[in-house]
């Protein structure tokens, strides 16, 4: 009987019609289609859909077995398909959302939790050792005082707006601790902008510049955050980036305060940063409270600076107002890469 | 030889196992998982790091997800894992008994 399940990668694009029986096969389990997936591993029973998992680069989402073949071990060979799956396409590290009820099921396929956010979601990772050993590389950085400040940065690319928010959290606490988002999902390159922001914080001197990791701002944590040009979001999302920030993260550091932007024209951003005073500051956790210090944006000619504005102006070469919203080494690296590479495409 | 990047090898069904691996400069970290843990980890343990030493590992992590796998799938899933992450196809199998 075994060898009558048939397993097979499916790219959405492709096989519409396959993708009409994993809608079904997720609704009949209450879980939603998600969008995103670049690939599925389905399995087949007699030519009908009986599970199905999604892959979004190293995120695992949308797993569901019919109910009529659970209790035949079909589950672990689905979770060994989409592990081999996810190493073909060069994937060892991986993260899995799930709904909390089916934790015990994930921790078969090798999977630990790492955040929940009660009733609704599960966020896990194929290791039992990750998430530690990554905090003791952060535990060997910590600085001693009352009152050690974090902010995460995307700065795409690294503006005036960023050096001011820098500045004033270096100067409200003891030691400020910044990390460079990872993911490289921006115009610019993960490695341009961390030496971007290396550039232009260089002189501040009670400040640990850090490397992004999959657990902060990463497709992992806060897919929804990526997606902004597209004008989707989910806020449910910002819950467990957050979390993770607050139980993982700000303990191993001792972060007390986390710093953000004023951001008016980003809604994304926006509601990033009202989850933000929530889920630090005010949700019931395990972890202490971590509170929230917003710095309004400053301001050219009225209007606030923000890296979209640069990345807009860019669009049209207009380095003359570009000049008035960077520092000088990322106006330097805009006029090297926009007439060298044509980086604009904002 | 030497783990240089993540691989991974065998399966999570039952009497099977999952190894990875991953480059690690300063320690050999094994990490073993197993349904059996309680009767058996002392021996999983000591397979895994016969088979690795066997094959002069020295550096990785080592992350084990048994599933009730008997000594020669261990040795095998190890060497699966370990020749994939070093990027080699060649293994001395003589000094793999």
């Amino acid at each position: 009987m075994d060898r009558e399940f048939q397993f097979s990668v499916v790219d959405p694009n492709e096989s519409a019609t396959e993708l009409v029986a994993v809608r079904a096969l997720l609704a009949a389990n209450q879980l939603e289609f998600d969008t995103f997936n670049q690939v599925w591993a389905l399995c087949h029973l007699h030519g009908r859909l009986v599970a199905c998992a999604g892959l979004d680069h190293n995120v695992i989402k949308c797993v569901a077995v019919a109910k009529e073949v659970r209790g035949e071990s079909l589950s672990l060979r689905l979770g060994s398909e989409v592990t081999a799956l996810a190493a073909r396409r060069g994937y060892f590290h991986l993260f899995l959302y799930s709904p909390p009820h089916n934790r015990e099921l994930f921790r078969g396929w090798g999977f630990y939790p790492l955040i929940e956010v009660p009733d609704l979601v599960l966020l896990m990772e194929n290791s039992p050792v990750a998430i530690e050993r990554y905090r003791d590389l952060l535990r060997h950085q910590k600085r001693p005082g009352a009152r050690i400040g974090c902010i995460v940065l995307n700065a795409n690319p690294f503006t005036l707006g960023h050096r001011c928010l820098v500045e004033t959290a270096a100067a409200g606490c003891d030691w400020l601790h910044v990390f460079v988002v990872r993911e490289d999902a921006s115009e610019f390159s993960y490695g341009d902008r961390f030496s971007l922001v290396a550039e232009g914080v260089k002189d501040i001197a009670n400040l640990t510049l850090h490397e992004g990791s999959d657990y902060i701002i990463s497709r992992a944590t806060f897919p929804g955050y990526f997606l902004k040009d597209k004008g989707t979001t989910d806020r449910s999302w910002a819950a467990i980036d957050l979390l993770l920030f607050r139980e993982y993260i700000a303990p191993a550091l001792g972060i007390t305060h986390r710093y953000v932007g004023t951001e008016p024209f980003d809604p994304v951003t926006n509601n990033y940063n009202a989850d933000m005073k929530y889920w630090l500051d005010k949700a019931v956790s395990t972890a202490e409270r971590i509170t929230v210090v917003e710095v309004p944006r400053e301001s050219v000619n009225g209007a606030p600076i923000s890296a979209s504005r640069v990345r807009k102006l860019l669009a049209h070469a207009d380095f003359e107002a570009i000049s008035h919203l960077v520092p000088k080494t990322t106006l330097e690296f805009l006029k090297r890469g926009y007439s060298a590479v044509g980086v604009a495409q904002a | 030889m030497r783990i240089i990047k993540q691989a991974v090898a065998g399966t999570l069904e039952s009497s099977d196992l999952l190894v990875k691996v991953e480059p690690n400069d300063s320690v050999l970290d094994i990490v073993v998982r197993s349904e059996v843990i309680k009767q058996f980890g002392k021996q999983i343990r000591r397979v895994v790091a016969e088979t690795l030493a066997r094959m002069d590992v020295d550096q990785g992590t080592v992350v084990i997800e048994d599933k009730g796998a008997l000594d020669y799938a261990i040795r095998a899933r190890v060497q699966a894992a370990v020749l994939r992450g070093s990027g080699s196809d060649e293994l001395n199998w003589g000094q793999m008994s």
